[in-house]
């Protein structure tokens, strides 16, 4: 319960219109089951696992414990792009 | 009239006798030779025994959670992929690549990639555990599985060091079907080829895979892939 009131409510949400390091971002922890890192950390507080050369997402822990690992390149197709929710929390 | 009646008389009297191959009534002079059997090269071997992947998912041995609220094609892994004993797992996903019904081939192939995506130096030394299982996925000479367990040894030879070099004493294993496969391409003049990024055609798999098995097999690579497949030509030397 106090985990719950630490993550941050984010103000807006605008859906993504073209792919970006951050659509992908976004779909990578999407996938996941969180809203985004700021959800992730306050809900886990563990730091993202990455890829080092493309700084993608390698690695995360899903709500039930289990585990998603994510590939070195672009993962989100086309298609998927006008369904990635892009929050803001300002 | 009378010359179809002549010429009918004449089929009669020269009636052609069937005979079988190197018998003594094939020495006849109207007898025609019967054509050998085919021998079933190209004939799918389908699946008969259940493999052990499938025995082992339906009893939940597997470290991947199997429920199926997915977005996309991820599967989630219950224990830490790093932390997996890769001699025990790895050749039971590989063996899961002869699948084709959902999930399991579904659940193998993935399981697969991401096992060897996140094995590192592993999978160097589980090499020889694996021919098994890849030699039984090719014996079936299935297009679906041959596309799969192709595209999978491309990913196994990039994976890690040395693994290309440590395949090299298995070619022939493993090379036999793709040399029988390798000319399976299909012709479509000037046509175009709309699944060509699905990649789907046997031929053109066959050859990415063993340019690939060359590329990173050393330096016998080359010879022992040309002894398995005298068709294939070097994309390093020359």
């Amino acid at each position: 319960m106090s985990a719950a009131s630490v993550i941050p409510e984010p103000k807006s949400m605008t859906r993504a219109k073209k792919w970006s390091d951050e659509v992908e971002e976004a779909y990578r922890f999407q996938v996941a089951g969180y809203k985004g890192e700021a959800e992730y950390i306050a809900l886990k507080g563990l730091e993202v696992e990455r890829w080092p050369d493309s700084g993608y997402i390698k690695k995360l822990t899903r709500k039930d414990g289990n585990f998603y690992y994510y590939n070195k390149d672009r993962e989100c197709p086309d298609k998927d792009v006008h369904q990635i929710k892009i929050y803001s929390y300002n | 009239m009378p010359q179809n009646k002549m010429t009918d008389k004449a089929k009669e009297n020269n009636k052609s006798l069937t005979a079988d191959a190197f018998s003594v009534k094939s020495r006849l002079k109207n007898s025609v030779v019967t054509p050998p059997p085919a021998a079933g090269a190209f004939k799918a071997n389908p699946l008969v025994k259940q493999t052990s992947f499938r025995k082992f998912y339906n009893r939940g041995d597997l470290p991947i959670a199997l429920e199926h609220d997915t977005k996309g094609n991820k599967i989630a892994w219950k224990v830490e992929i790093e932390k997996l004993d890769y001699h025990h797992y790895l050749p039971m996903f590989f063996d899961g690549l002869r699948e084709t019904k959902h999930p399991y081939g579904f659940f193998a192939r993935q399981g697969v990639h991401d096992m060897l995506e996140h094995g590192g130096n592993k999978i160097t030394s589980v090499i020889p555990q694996l021919i098994i299982p890849i030699k039984k996925a090719l014996e079936l000479r299935e297009a679906k599985v041959l596309c799969t367990t192709l595209k999978v040894l491309q990913h196994l030879v990039v994976s890690a060091d040395l693994v290309g070099e440590a395949l090299v004493p298995y070619y022939r294993q493993i090379l036999p079907v793709l040399n029988i496969f390798i000319s399976m391409n299909c012709n479509l003049g000037d046509g175009i080829d709309y699944g060509q990024q699905r990649r789907e055609n046997v031929g053109t798999l066959i050859q990415e895979t063993l340019e690939a098995f060359e590329t990173y097999g050393g330096q016998d690579a080359f010879i022992n892939i040309k002894y398995m497949v005298p068709t294939y030509e070097s994309c390093r030397l020359n």
